[in-house]
């Protein structure tokens, strides 16, 4: 069986036959080549489970075209190296591209440019697979900007202006977020003299070195790298205040917004992960990964909640689940991310494969979806805050603690588990209270329900996630480390959670009067606030009106500067 | 002896085949060619020289762009003069990486006297900055004039001047933009190669001869330049001066490269190789619609993608390239510059990045507004003929194997590394 391991390094290759298939050929013969272009998509998805069987059981898999050192030698240093992580990953991209090839199949079949398009997909399976089973970061770099470029490519529509500009502002974010990485890959090789991702570990483990960037200010080697290459996840990933790119590209095809979601946006995590050692030696970047990771999954539900119309707010839902994504790597959790980039991944992907069939109900039935609405407000007697309180919050608190006791992970050893903690409490608690609020049946019936439903989801999703953590990260000192270094100072930590527990909890108690017909007394400032924030948020904290507003701004720099110039255009 | 016969050779070959020319001026299909006849010709002599087992070099580029901006050409009267032009400037460009000295600002001289007399031939054609690009070029004859009667360093100046001119630095690149939004047919996709390539043999002569202070000025220059010209290329409605601007700021990248390093290594030749070779398919690209449409604003035109899709597939891969993606040369170029050890790593590195990145944003514009959008109905569309596409084709391929495989262009003698396989290493995540 280990003897097959050389040839899974054709396995990224297969979709770039699909691709020129697709691309080869003209109008008469595109149904013929479409069928036959699934079969490498569907071999690539069989060779990625392969190959994951082959790296869990024997190892990875390293195949080098290329002398190491070569990289500033005037060679393209392709190589592979496939490893628990790379197999992981080309295992999800496949799995998800060859549902959505098969959906296009459909969706596109009397498009004009249905051969492209499928091309094109294919094309973009082909480089993510290179871009996660990159031999060294130059490569990894190449495929990550060729990314950057099928991105505006699979917009699609190109007659359509607004497609055009959504495409355009798409590429040139992403290319500023590309160059921060560019730089980042720039520094690594000035600092360590290597792209090699191992070595580079070693050397940026061994050889500490400190910068000066500003006078007064210093930074270790690290966490300028690592910065610099999280400016780059930073861009691909969505995060604030590089998200504008996901709200204007929503024009494109659903298939698309299928692969964007479950597959590229992920790319930011992938590179997290990818460069753990890295990062595990920055206490400081995983606190900045942390700190943009909360804040983007803070706005990207809170802008999600104001949006009108069903793939935008899908698209903010992205945002801020890439937040939760990014802030469990700058915790440390670098596993715990990719497990919920799977999840992520998978969910969305259903749910944008569905969205077309919603909006064609709606279409045609304007009633739908069909709401039940009680005349009567239900009571809200002390028994009902009480049995509100114990069923919502209280409960799904006990049986975490219950499941993290039976499962012997060790609850305060590390902020990471706490704050994982904290996320799955959050999220069921919400969960039963949306419940309540549908008032379609009595909510006590549905909170027992819920509650064991939950005991067995938060059971499964944490012996879970304790497996999937010890299969990408075998070694435990390692996962330690990591921790270790995204610890927060102790006062702020209990701080944070002291006061979001705060939070949630006088937001709860105003939900869930406001679920049973009552009304909260509110100061005038809050309730002014309220609608402030409302308008904020609905015009998305007007970055993108600022970002518009300096795109003009250079333009007229440009202009300006054309005009009173030697050799002005006219 | 036997090498600077080697090029002499070549040198003599395009100069023969200028001046037969003009016995087939009358048949314009046959004059094209005789015209890449003897381009072809002068590129076998050169891979046929003592030379050539070392790689490609800065002289085969020459003939390479000659050709394929000769290939493109429609056999059309109105373009005789400029083909005959394109042999005479790749002798005379032949000519100057061969001799050294005296004899090579004389050449120089030549040179420059040849692109003034074009310059104000075809001024009715022009735009504003020609007169300023005829002043410059002037200038330059006056400075190759004293490289040649006064001594060191103000010699070496004046002739940094001219290298100035050609490898196009701000603030004296007005002539190279004029050349290249003044001048008729093929000669602006040859000359963005042509000047280039002479002014940065040039730079590597003389910078050894520089003061200090010269040479601590230049990268500041060239940051300058960098700036200037990403912003001038952004303001621009016009696609030749566009090329132009931005060929001034990927340039300028390549002196505050080589002033800062004080070297020039195989990556700066790839650099300065793909750089020229994208201006040239792009400017190539152009001329098939100027040929078509006439020498028209960008806002005039639009949505060529449906109809025109496979100008739209290859002008969208020199555009790519261009703009620095990989798998393409300039990118391979570009990556390897930067990865130079002993780089200083200083605020300058930073804005050269930030010029980087706003040539996403202009060349993709170009791009968005040529190729996207809905296709004018009253204008009658015609897609690449077999010649435009050959020529542009084999540009996209020249950039792919200088970005997929640089150290084979440049060194095709040295070993292969063997596919190492290996598995089971500590390294598992």
């Amino acid at each position: 069986m280990r003897a097959l391991a050389p040839y899974m390094a054709l396995v990224p290759l297969l979709p770039l036959v699909s691709a020129i298939l697709l691309a080869a050929g003209g109008s008469a013969t595109q149904q013929r080549r479409a069928a036959l272009g699934v079969w490498p998509v569907v071999m690539a998805c069989a060779g990625s489970v392969v190959a994951l069987g082959l790296v869990a059981a024997g190892g990875p898999i390293h195949v080098r075209f290329y002398e190491p050192g070569a990289a500033a030698a005037l060679a393209f240093p392709l190589g592979f190296h496939i490893d628990r992580l790379s197999a992981i990953m080309m295992t999800l991209i496949t799995t998800v591209s060859a549902i959505i090839y098969l959906y296009s199949m459909q969706y596109m079949q009397q498009d004009r440019g249905y051969a492209r398009f499928l091309s094109l997909l294919t094309l973009t399976d082909f480089v993510l697979l290179c871009m996660v089973s990159s031999a060294n970061l130059l490569m990894l770099f190449v495929f990550w900007q060729l990314l950057s470029w099928l991105l505006y490519l699979l917009s699609h529509n190109r007659t359509h202006q607004a497609t055009l500009n959504g495409a355009f502002k798409t590429f040139t974010l992403l290319r500023a977020a590309d160059m921060a990485f560019l730089m980042g890959i720039v520094l690594a090789h000035a600092l360590y003299g290597t792209v090699e991702f191992q070595e580079l570990f070693e050397r940026a483990a061994s050889v500490p070195v400190v910068l000066s960037p500003l006078p007064g200010i210093e930074l270790s080697g690290a966490t300028a790298v690592t910065l610099l290459i999280f400016v780059g996840a930073m861009g691909k990933s969505a995060q604030f205040p590089m998200h504008l790119w996901l709200p204007g590209s929503l024009y494109a095809p659903t298939p698309v917004h299928a692969m964007l979601h479950a597959g590229i946006i992920n790319a930011g995590g992938f590179l997290l992960n990818r460069l753990a050692p890295l990062y595990g030696l920055s206490p400081t970047t995983l606190h900045v990964v942390f700190a943009v990771g909360m804040l983007t999954a803070m706005l990207g539900a809170s802008m999600m909640l104001v949006q009108n119309d069903i793939k935008k707010t899908l698209g903010f839902s992205t945002i801020g689940q890439m937040g939760y994504m990014i802030m469990e790597c700058g915790l440390g959790a670098f596993a715990l991310a990719v497990f919920h980039l799977i999840a992520h991944g998978i969910f969305k992907g259903t749910v944008f494969l569905n969205c077309g069939n919603v909006i064609h109900k709606v279409r045609q039935e304007p009633t739908f979806p069909h709401m039940t609405h009680d005349t009567e407000a239900p009571e809200l007697s002390r028994l009902t805050w009480l049995t509100g309180m114990l069923t919502s919050l209280l409960m799904p608190l006990v049986i975490l603690l219950l499941t993290h006791g039976v499962l012997r992970i060790p609850l305060w050893d590390a902020q990471g588990t706490v704050i994982f903690l904290f996320f799955i409490w959050v999220t069921s608690s919400q969960a039963i209270l949306t419940l309540t609020r549908l008032r379609a049946v009595a909510s006590w019936k549905v909170s027992v329900a819920m509650l064991s439903t939950l005991l067995f989801v938060v059971f499964t999703y944490l012996f879970a996630a304790e497996a999937f953590t010890h299969f990408l990260y075998p070694d435990p000192n390692e996962v330690t480390r990591y921790f270790r270094a995204a610890a927060l100072p102790g006062p702020l930590f209990d701080g944070l959670v002291v006061g979001t527990t705060l939070l949630i909890v006088l937001g709860w108690a105003y939900l869930y009067a406001q679920a049973h017909g009552r009304t909260m007394p509110l100061p005038a400032w809050v309730q002014a606030l309220r609608v402030r924030l409302y308008v904020l948020l609905m015009n998305r904290l007007y970055i993108d009106a600022l970002h518009d507003r300096l795109g003009r701004g250079i333009m007229r720099v440009a202009h300006g500067l054309d005009k009173h110039s030697f050799g002005g255009s006219r | 002896m036997a090498e600077g016969l080697s090029l002499w050779l070549p040198a003599a070959v395009s100069a023969a085949g200028a001046v037969a020319g003009f016995a087939v001026w009358s048949r314009p299909a046959v004059l094209k060619v005789l015209a890449l006849a003897v381009s072809l010709a002068s590129l076998a002599l050169l891979v046929a020289s003592p030379g050539a087992a070392a790689g490609v070099s800065l002289p085969m580029l020459l003939p390479i762009a000659a050709c394929l901006s000769l290939l493109g050409q429609p056999a059309h009267t109105d373009n005789r003069a400029a083909w005959i032009l394109t042999l005479l400037l790749l002798g005379l460009g032949l000519s100057m990486l061969t001799v050294q000295d005296g004899m090579g600002l004389i050449l120089s001289a030549l040179l420059l006297i040849v692109l003034v007399a074009l310059l104000h031939r075809y001024r009715a054609l022009s735009i504003s900055h020609l007169w300023q690009g005829i002043g410059i070029y002037a200038f330059g004859v006056v400075c190759l004039v004293l490289g040649l009667v006064a001594s060191p360093p103000v010699s070496a100046m004046a002739v940094l001047a001219v290298c100035a001119m050609l490898l196009p630095l701000a603030p004296v690149h007005a002539g190279y933009v004029a050349a290249l939004a003044g001048l008729p047919g093929n000669l602006p996709a040859f000359l963005a190669c042509l000047l280039p390539v002479l002014g940065f043999h040039g730079l590597l002569a003389v910078l050894p001869h520089l003061p200090d202070s010269a040479r601590d000025a230049l990268p500041g220059l060239g940051l300058v330049g960098a700036v200037y010209g990403a912003l001038k290329a952004m303001a621009q409605p016009r696609v030749r001066a566009l090329l132009a601007y931005a060929n001034l700021s990927f340039f300028s990248m390549l002196w505050w490269y080589v002033a800062t390093m004080r070297t020039a290594p195989p990556q700066a030749v790839l650099y300065l190789a793909a750089v020229g070779l994208a201006t040239n398919g792009l400017l190539q690209a152009w001329y098939a619609i100027r040929a078509r449409y006439g020498d028209m604003d960008l806002r005039a035109i639009r949505g060529l993608a449906q109809p025109m899709p496979r100008f739209a597939v290859l002008f969208a891969l020199l555009t790519l390239a261009a703009l620095g993606l990989p798998p393409f040369g300039v990118f391979a170029g570009f990556m390897g510059l930067l990865l130079t050890p002993g780089l200083p790593l200083s605020g300058a590195l930073a804005v050269i990045v930030l010029v980087w990145l706003t040539a996403s944003w202009y060349f993709l514009g170009l791009l968005q507004r040529l190729l996207f959008g809905r296709h004018l109905p009253d204008l009658r569309y015609e897609d690449l003929g077999r010649t435009e596409f050959a020529a542009l084709l084999a540009l996209v391929l020249i950039l792919f194997a200088l970005g997929l495989a640089p150290a084979r262009v440049f060194q095709p003698g040295a070993p292969t590394p063997p596919a190492q396989v290996a598995g089971g290493a500590a390294w598992n995540r």
